[in-house]
């Protein structure tokens, strides 16, 4: 009988439920619990965290996934790999080894992989001639060097191998790709090359799809969410891999949702770009000619995703500080609510005006009407709405700034024209952080291996 | 007249200020509808204001879904983005609304 591996997505964010890993661990046959948690603006908060207490800058959730999930675990011998550890890994693999002293589980073996923080090696990097430019503007990164907040290198799944090698059971991660957490794992298993881009390409299609987590099963799902059967217990995808890369999609049994060729391809063209070349740090896959095929309830076998060898370059994402949004909304009721709400709306920016408010830019949305859909949505003057929302947001480059938008909408309550409701308690000012996206040429890059004993 | 919500499914994310919508054909004809009417042109011009830079298209015919990669199209992207929307979710709403011409009578 030929090997399976059978590799489950525990997470698809820092946030997520972990309750869906936790049923996954106690009813699904799974391998390796495979655990994403950050998304593209994550390390800058994580790193915000760090700097300000240097045992935290981890994605915390990843303690309450491994109270629920850990003793199962370690009783079936499932493996645990994770990028949970976002800009402090060795602390959250020390957190992590302190839960399993407190729940009882020993003989554990915790690794922590580093080497994709880059933040202290910038400006000796760019004095050997790595530019940084911002991929999407060519523009020179002196123009935000001294507004940074971190820099990681979106790293492949090497670290992961060598992990798993040395007996990990659990691995902790920093900034690798979400694709490496399950490339790691089936390289180890079934033994492929590094540069079997074939195998490596299949499998990241594959990855692709379930690392998301519920947005595979039915969740999110636009082809029929009317009919999708218990949303409130959806299961997460499972992928049971053969040795050439392909897999069968399912998901937990006896969880909410379902796994058909509608869910599936409805997550693999989600967040992509050109499925030609599917960029990542271990290959670029073509996910042009995958094919679906239904083989059983809730059972996708998925084929046809190749790949091409992975670029020289790493993506860096670099964040840096850009300003505060300030925002408020309030609600004009029938009759005349679309004039009250404009002369609402008129009243606010005349009062931010004369408190000389200062912003780079504005937004204003009708919620109910046009908030999705700025101009393509015309409102019509004379419409008989029961109630209309008046959303206003700004950008401002200081938090002083930021904080008239609701101060100067208060007094709409009693100045303003009547029927106003819902402007509410002052909201917490959003702090800004800009992505500056950019490349490293991959040598620069090394990958390092820890473990941590239990 | 119909409208791409007739013929096709879809799904809509972020890739910094990259919005990728995606959709997905219930059947044969309706993949052969989506590839000749559904052109980049159409949905540049279909979105308007809401993308300030490109519309390019990309084809998986297997399992019938075209891929477009609207650029300039989340208000400076999802850390950013002043829109309620910043990360692009519905924004495959807006497409399915795109109507289509079946080549059939529509009965009224």
């Amino acid at each position: 009988m030929s090997k399976t591996v059978r590799l489950g997505a525990g997470m698809a964010f820092w946030g997520d439920s972990v309750q869906p890993a936790i049923t996954m661990v106690e009813q699904g046959e799974i391998d390796y619990l495979c655990c994403d948690h950050l998304a593209e603006l994550t390390m800058s908060i994580l790193s915000k965290q760090r700097k300000k207490n240097p045992d935290f800058g981890y994605t915390r959730d990843i303690l309450d996934l491994l109270r629920g999930a850990l003793p199962t675990c370690a009783q079936k011998g499932i493996k645990i790999v994770t990028n949970c550890g976002g800009a402090n890994p060795r602390a959250c693999a020390e957190a992590i080894a302190g839960l399993a002293r407190e729940l009882g589980v020993t003989g554990l073996t915790i690794a922590v992989v580093t080497g994709d923080d880059i933040e202290a090696m910038i400006d000796d990097l760019m004095v050997e001639g790595v530019p940084f430019a911002n991929m999407d503007t060519g523009q020179e990164l002196a123009a935000v060097r001294e507004q940074l907040t971190h820099a990681c290198a979106y790293t492949g799944c090497e670290g992961i191998v060598e992990a798993l090698g040395r007996g990990a059971d659990i691995v902790v991660c920093g900034r690798v790709t979400d694709i490496a957490l399950y490339l790691g794992p089936l390289i180890y298993e079934f033994g492929w090359s590094p540069d079997d881009w074939q195998r490596l390409g299949m499998a990241t299609a594959v990855a692709h799809c379930i690392e998301c987590g519920g947005q595979a099963t039915g969740g999110l799902y636009a082809g029929g969410w009317k009919d999708m059967p218990d949303l409130e217990n959806l299961g997460y995808p499972i992928a049971e891999f053969a040795e050439d890369g392909t897999a069968v999609i399912t998901k937990t049994p006896g969880t909410g949702g379902r796994v058909d060729i509608g869910t599936v391809s409805e997550q693999l063209i989600y967040e992509i770009l050109d499925p030609n070349n599917y960029l990542t740090a271990d290959v670029t896959a073509d996910f042009s000619q995958v094919a679906l095929e239904e083989v059983g309830p809730d059972r996708v076998r998925i084929t046809g995703a190749t790949g091409k060898p992975r670029p020289e370059t790493l993506k860096v994402n670099m964040g840096y500080r850009a300003g505060f949004i300030g925002e408020t909304q309030f609600t004009y009721t029938w009759p005349d609510a679309y004039a009250k709400a404009r002369r609402g709306l008129e009243f606010l920016k005349s009062r931010l005006e004369r408190a000389g408010f200062k912003y780079e830019d504005e937004l204003v949305e009708f919620v109910g009407q046009n908030s999705m859909w700025e101009d393509r949505v015309e409102l019509i003057e004379g419409a008989d709405l029961t109630e209309i929302v008046v959303r206003y947001a700004a950008r401002c480059a200081d938090a002083t700034e930021a904080r008239k938008v609701f101060t100067e909408c208060v007094p709409l309550y009693n100045n303003g024209p009547a029927g106003v409701a819902g402007v509410g308690t002052r909201p917490p000012l959003k702090e800004l952080f800009a992505l500056w996206p950019c490349l490293v040429p991959r040598e620069h890059i090394t990958q390092s291996v820890d473990l941590v004993e239990v | 007249m119909p409208r791409v919500v007739d013929i096709a499914h879809g799904r809509s994310g972020d890739k910094g200020d990259t919005c990728n919508v995606g959709l997905v054909a219930y059947d044969d004809e309706g993949y052969r509808l989506l590839c000749e009417q559904v052109t980049a042109q159409r949905v540049k011009e279909h979105f308007g204001s809401l993308v300030k830079g490109t519309v390019a298209r990309y084809e998986l015919p297997n399992i019938k879904a075209l891929n477009f990669v609207l650029t300039g199209a989340l208000d400076g992207g999802g850390t950013m983005s002043l829109r309620s929307d910043h990360l692009g979710k519905v924004m495959y709403a807006w497409l399915l609304r795109m109507e289509i011409d079946t080549g059939r009578a529509v009965r009224a």
